[in-house]
């Protein structure tokens, strides 16, 4: 069967199922060497981590609710990020249908981290990765780059492991089966809250979740078209017990 | 009746009105005179003016770049940019320095245009400041950069990897503009110091001679040379405007075509240029008193009079700003959405709220409450304190719309304030470097366009009109 | 002007009595092209007396401002069309940014040119020995003219009649 000529990547979060253990983001940040910073430096808001667990408080005690949403690159199908980059180093895949950032080739103007409305990328102020104490830089992934300073940096949906699945497939003469991909944050989450896969077959999990009548996406009227689906918590109150 | 030319050695006072010889243009001197007042003017340097000269170097290498090798050594941390927040001092001081570039090319080339004749003595001193401005400003894409020893990749040079700069990018844009208003600025302050730097190359020895024999390219004056010379203002003024226009429009654009709310604002263009316009007159105003205070014999040239015309310019400008800021806050208050509204609410409480009412109360309250009063505007020292107050207040506005704006966006989790480190180091050495730059220029190239001056001076007469003598301008051209 | 050794230099004090000088001159025979007026602050044709003077510099400026077009075209769909890259939804070839870019380069080729242009119609930098003095700077206008030897001393006499302050033939000096 032929694969889709432009296979369209998409990811689902079930809020329902999220319970803010943050696996994704420490998963994510090993998968792809993403750097610490330090203490003082992540409380000035230098964190470079590439997921990050937004959780907002609703309610008044004792009818508390905590609610949780991972935020990463929603890899926008109109990306705001991309015509402002002056060297091209933030540009739309056509292949993967993939906010792509090239590491290389970035000069460190910000404007894409500016012109982000999710908020959604990291700058390398430091040369991070360089300043991380042993043995901490034996752990990094060889197939994701390391970062320099002065390079901006995002989610790119594991984009190795997408490569490496669709080589594996091709390799074997068969399209990308749904759920071989899987980028770090969806392996490791406990409560499997997050889904991958092709939008752009209607079959794929994610393709079905997305026509759920829970299924939402944020800032939908900036116009962003971003790929990444969430799925709306219930209520969710904590009722407290009859006697 | 018949108007009779009153000669000008007996000046008829009527009443309280203001000696007619007090205006530049009614009092002229031989050209000998003013050209070796000019000569003079340059030549001198006391003891003082070396002390500043060499703080001012020292400040320069230690602070400029001292401070930006260190930041580039280290990274772009040790500034105190952080997320939501990607730009900070260092943008705003951009658009600030971009700003003051605007002084020159309105007094050179609008108040050219509109022939509106206070301009002749301080053109160059203007256009000193624009080119030097931008000489500041420009180091500020560079100096923001996290990668700069790459920077070369912006422009459009072809190169092995076959890649162009992204032409959809508002920083690119910036690139090209700021370019060509850099080249054109500096060629528009070159073509009318010819003339005047061949009458320092006819008083001068030395190296000075040599010096003034380059620059002047063998100008004498023939018709041929003045034709040339004219035509090539007047095109000038006239192609310069639109390049001011869209310079600081581009450099809005910066702001205006994010998604950012607060930025995301259709009257940046215009509210950005009434803004250069108006901080580029009061720092003109500056310079101006600095001159006369610091500089022997200018107290000749530049008066009362051109105190009093760039007061009332600040005037009208800073209506022209209130208005335009006015728009902008009215309608995002009114029915802008949640997210242009919250950062509306956070300009008026900590740790910002501070910067919005000093620019409020600066560019609104400190023109308002004092340019209107003759008086005023005629004392020299109190317009400096004035123009001094609006670039403050400017600054401020700058401050407000960069890191302020950008620190409440829509995800309230990743609100970020913004406390600057090694920026202000910078800023006090690009500062320096403006201020160098202009106090080497002010002894190596004569300040006043003399040539200028005297055209306007044979222009200029008196004229008995019933029972008062009147000023007259001929159109000599 | 011919060789050297028949330019003279007359110095006045003001603009009117070297218009006077540029009549008798003519009256004396010498033709237009061969006088020139050089001042240290412009007179114009009218006040002179001379003949409309049609300057060429608007050609450099168009030639300027088609060449930072054309130069913009190149770089707008040249460089989009070489290595086509796909950014936000927006179209390659999109027109508000081409309508800037062109507007920029176009000003800054017309801004360049005009510049160039007025070096070139000037002779500029001419470094070179230069018929002149000193005093035009500083406020004098003279009279430079080629006059034939016979009509030298007539010549000399009306223009000093006219109040010239100096009038000599003058070798070229280094300026």
């Amino acid at each position: 069967m032929q694969q889709a000529d432009n296979p369209k990547w998409g990811m689902v979060i079930d809020l329902d199922r999220c319970t803010g253990c943050s696996a994704c983001v420490t998963a994510c940040s090993l998968e792809n060497n993403v750097p610490i910073v330090g203490e003082e430096d992540a409380g000035y808001g230098r964190g470079m981590h590439w997921i990050r667990i937004e959780r907002y408080w609703e309610g008044a005690y004792p009818n508390l609710t905590a609610r949780f949403r991972p935020i990463m690159c929603q890899q926008c199908g109109n990306a705001p990020c991309e015509p402002v980059c002056p060297v091209f180093a933030s540009y739309h895949s056509e292949s993967e249908q993939l906010n792509v950032q090239v590491y290389n080739r970035c000069v460190g103007t910000r404007f894409c981290g500016n012109n982000c409305p999710y908020i959604a990328r990291q700058f390398n102020w430091f040369g991070y990765a360089a300043m991380m104490p042993e043995p901490l830089n034996s752990q990094f992934n060889p197939d994701v780059t390391v970062r320099s300073r002065g390079v901006m940096e995002k989610c790119t949906f594991c984009i190795q492991r997408i490569r490496r699945g669709e080589e594996t497939a091709k390799a074997l003469g068969r399209p990308v089966l749904d759920g071989e991909v899987e980028p770090a944050c969806a392996q490791a989450c406990p409560s499997d809250a997050i889904y991958f896969g092709l939008l752009s077959d209607p079959q794929s999990t994610v393709s079905q979740l997305s026509r759920s009548p829970r299924s939402d996406v944020m800032l939908e009227d900036l116009g962003t078209s971003p790929r990444v689906i969430y799925l709306k918590a219930g209520s969710g109150a904590i009722q407290k017990e009859q006697p | 009746m018949t108007a009779d030319a009153v000669p000008l050695s007996q000046p008829q006072v009527y009443d309280e009105e203001e000696d007619p010889r007090q205006h530049l243009m009614l009092d002229p001197r031989p050209r000998e005179e003013m050209n070796s007042m000019v000569m003079e003017a340059m030549h001198t340097t006391t003891r003082e003016y070396w002390i500043v000269v060499g703080v001012l170097t020292f400040l320069v290498v230690v602070c400029l770049f001292g401070a930006w090798g260190y930041m580039i050594a280290t990274g772009m941390g040790v500034a105190g940019i952080r997320r939501p927040t990607m730009w900070g001092i260092f943008i705003a001081n951009f658009v600030f320095w971009i700003g003051i570039s605007h002084s020159g090319t309105f007094v050179s080339a609008i108040l050219r245009v509109f022939k509106a004749e206070f301009r002749r003595p301080f053109t160059r001193a203007a256009e000193l400041m624009t080119t030097f401005g931008l000489a500041a400003g420009v180091m500020y894409p560079l100096i923001h950069l996290g990668r700069v020893w790459v920077s070369y990749w912006i422009f459009p040079i072809p190169n092995q990897r076959q890649l162009w700069p992204n032409f959809h990018s508002p920083l690119v844009w910036d690139m090209l503009a700021i370019t060509t208003y850099l080249l054109s600025s500096t060629i528009y302050l070159y073509m009318p110091l010819i003339p005047d730097v061949a009458m320092a190359r006819d008083r001068s020895t030395g190296w000075r001679y040599k010096f003034y024999r380059l620059l002047a390219l063998g100008w004498r004056g023939t018709e041929n040379e003045w034709h040339n010379l004219r035509t090539g203002i007047n095109i000038f003024a006239f192609a310069i405007i639109p390049v001011m226009f869209s310079v600081h429009t581009i450099v809005s654009w910066d702001f205006a075509v994010t998604q950012t709310p607060g930025w995301h604002s259709t009257i940046y263009g215009p509210f950005f240029i009434a803004g250069a316009i108006f901080s580029g007159v009061s720092a003109v105003t500056m310079i101006l008193y600095l001159i006369r205070a610091t500089m022997v014999n200018m107290k000749y040239f530049v008066r009362e009079e051109h105190f009093d015309a760039l007061g009332k310019l600040m005037l009208i400008f800073s209506f022209t700003w209130a208005y335009f800021y006015f728009n902008e806050y009215l309608v995002e208050w009114y029915g802008g959405d949640l997210a242009a509204k919250t950062v509306l609410k956070a300009f008026t409480q900590p740790p910002y709220g501070w910067v919005w009412y000093l620019m409020l109360f600066c560019n609104m309250a400190v023109p308002w409450l004092l340019l209107w009063n003759k008086r005023v505007r005629r004392t020299p020292w109190l317009m400096f304190v004035i123009g001094f107050l609006i670039n403050i207040g400017m600054y401020a506005e700058r401050f407000i719309i960069v890191p302020t704006e950008i620190s409440t966006n829509r995800f309230p989790f990743q609100w970020g304030d913004y406390y600057p480190r090694i920026e202000l180091l910078i800023s006090i050495g690009s500062i320096s470097l403006f201020l160098l730059l202009y106090a080497v220029a002010s002894r190596l190239i004569p300040l006043i366009p003399v040539w200028e001056v005297q055209e306007g001076q044979l222009a200029h007469s008196l004229k008995r009109f019933g029972k008062h003598e009147v000023a007259t301008k001929s159109e000599l051209e | 002007m011919a060789e050297e050794g028949r330019i003279h230099l007359a110095l006045f004090k003001d603009v009117y009595p070297a218009t006077m000088a540029l009549d008798k001159l003519r009256e004396l025979g010498i033709p237009e092209k061969d006088m020139t007026i050089v001042s240290g602050v412009p007179y114009s044709d009218r006040i002179l007396g001379r003949p409309k003077y049609t300057t060429r510099l608007p050609r450099y400026s168009l030639v300027g401002f088609v060449g930072g077009f054309i130069l913009s075209l190149l770089l707008n769909w040249g460089t989009p069309y070489l290595y086509p890259i796909h950014v936000g939804g927006q179209p390659i070839y999109p027109i508000p940014t081409t309508i800037l870019l062109t507007f920029e380069l176009s000003m800054l080729g017309l801004i360049l040119f005009t510049f160039l242009g007025v070096l070139f119609e000037s002779d500029f930098p001419s470094l070179g020995p230069k018929v002149y003095h000193p005093e035009i700077s500083n406020g004098k206008v003279a009279v430079v003219f080629d006059c034939p030897p016979e009509i030298h001393t007539r010549v000399h006499e009306s223009l000093a009649a006219l109040g010239a302050e100096w009038v000599h033939r003058t070798e070229a000096k280094q300026l």
